[in-house]
């Protein structure tokens, strides 16, 4: 029997969630400072809450964990790791439509 | 438990310098890494070379691995020897302490391909020891966790609830670090879709610092599903009808995920035509839209009234299917 000690309410991120960049960066185990040459090259679009706050846009911590990781494991700069996600998910894109369309064609 | 040669591990002779050592590691990391790589077993092989990485990199632990000697194999049953460790600088534990860092996993799977020390094995564990679980936390606020639950389409589309065993680590009153498992409902709202990030305020690990615990973010990932794909918040289903009911067109019975919905045909129709039925995706601001992609299924000649209708059809309609083909 299992004992359930707390029901919790899930909220689920969307296109109008932010996360703190402070936050965002524990959660992708990068700095501050890879965050903001990552804005700069356009993988992230921040924007500034109050003076000196800066948000990230929640939809972005996937691909943020994925750099995070490419940075830490392959040893590569925040521009490599950048090129290589953009490179990921126009992969992944392609064979997502890959996919559909052999389904298709599997149907006639 | 069983020895592991992390030189073997990495490609690497006993007697590879630094340099040689870091090279093997990026080689194969570039090769399995598991957010690049499409080889079978990709995390396995990247959390073991991680983990040989780890120790072969460290001055201290890889002198402390060369101790062990050379004669030992791959996969054989190791136990450390009594005096592991000394005049080494690092915490070495003794065996099995790790087992419980170990098996900190939660809510599932963990978030990939990034191997903490805690998802090292035993053999790890008990040369160098789990580390704390506080111990990437120290000075960095509370330790935002992140992990995969898997939802079917169903579930997604009427909101579901999951029962997770979530460990967390807790300061006891003699200041040593226990592991306490909670278990948590969570109720998971209706129109989740793949990839999205379900926050859970307040359930991360503690901060190491007394600052306030850290959120838990659970990656929703959604089943395939035996009828329908999903795309985005849009699903798409293949519709099986009759040549008549597209020719003459129909009123039908179509399978949505909300339950079946009447649908009309429209006449002259073609196979592979697709009709939306606006809204009937999964739930959200605005909806998704279900597609219904029609697939002729050819009542077989398999009667004489059968081919009699046929061949009725071929005598007496003057048609050409390949009439726009190029020639």
């Amino acid at each position: 029997m299992v004992r359930v000690t707390q029901v919790l309410e899930a909220h689920v991120l969307g296109e109008g969630d932010w996360i703190a960049a402070t936050e965002m960066c524990q959660l992708c185990r990068l700095d501050l400072e890879a965050v903001l040459e990552l804005a700069a090259l356009g993988v992230v679009a921040p924007r500034e809450s109050h003076p000196g706050q800066w948000q990230l846009p929640a939809t972005a911590l996937p691909r943020l964990k994925v750099v995070g990781r490419l940075m830490r494991d392959l040893g590569v700069n925040a521009s490599g790791a950048a090129l290589a996600v953009q490179l990921l998910e126009a992969q992944r894109e392609l064979e997502s439509r890959l996919r559909r369309l052999e389904r298709l064609a599997a149907d006639y | 438990m069983e020895f592991r040669d992390y030189y073997q591990i990495l490609g690497v002779e006993r007697a590879a310098t630094a340099d040689q050592i870091k090279t093997a590691y990026r080689r194969l990391a570039r090769k399995y890494h598991p957010d690049v790589s499409k080889e079978p077993n990709a995390e396995a092989r990247f959390k073991e070379m991680q983990e040989a990485y780890e120790v072969l990199k460290d001055k201290d632990k890889r002198a402390a691995y060369d101790q062990l000697g050379s004669n030992w194999k791959s996969g054989e049953q190791f136990r450390p020897p009594p005096d592991w460790g000394s005049g080494y600088e690092f915490s070495g534990r003794p065996a099995g302490a790790g087992a419980s860092a170990r098996g900190r996993r939660r809510a599932g799977p963990s978030d990939g391909a990034h191997a903490r020390q805690e998802d090292f094995s035993e053999f790890f564990s008990s040369l160098f020891g789990g580390g704390t679980p506080f111990a990437e936390a120290a000075g960095r606020g509370g330790r935002d966790h992140h992990a995969r639950i898997d939802i079917d389409l169903e579930q997604a589309y009427r909101g579901t609830a999951r029962t997770l065993e979530l460990q967390r680590p807790e300061l006891k009153a003699d200041g040593s670090v226990e592991l306490r498992a909670h278990t948590v409902r969570v109720s998971i709202p209706a129109g989740v879709t793949e990839g999205q990030l379900i926050r859970l305020a307040g359930q991360g690990a503690p901060a190491a610092d007394g600052g306030g615990a850290g959120d838990l973010y659970l990656e929703a990932h959604i089943l395939p599903h035996r009828v329908f794909t999903l795309d985005g918040r849009d699903v798409t289903l293949t519709f099986p009808v009759a040549p008549w009911e597209l020719a003459l067109g129909a009123s039908v019975a179509v399978p949505t995920l909300g339950g079946p919905v009447e649908m009309h045909i429209p006449s002259g129709g073609q196979s592979g035509q697709k009709l939306r039925l606006r809204g009937r995706g999964l739930p959200g601001q605005p909806p998704g839209d279900q597609y219904v992609q029609l697939k002729v299924i050819l009542p077989p000649a398999d009667s004489p009234q059968a081919r009699a209708l046929y061949e009725q059809m071929r005598a007496q309609l003057n048609f050409d299917p390949r009439a726009n083909e190029a020639r």
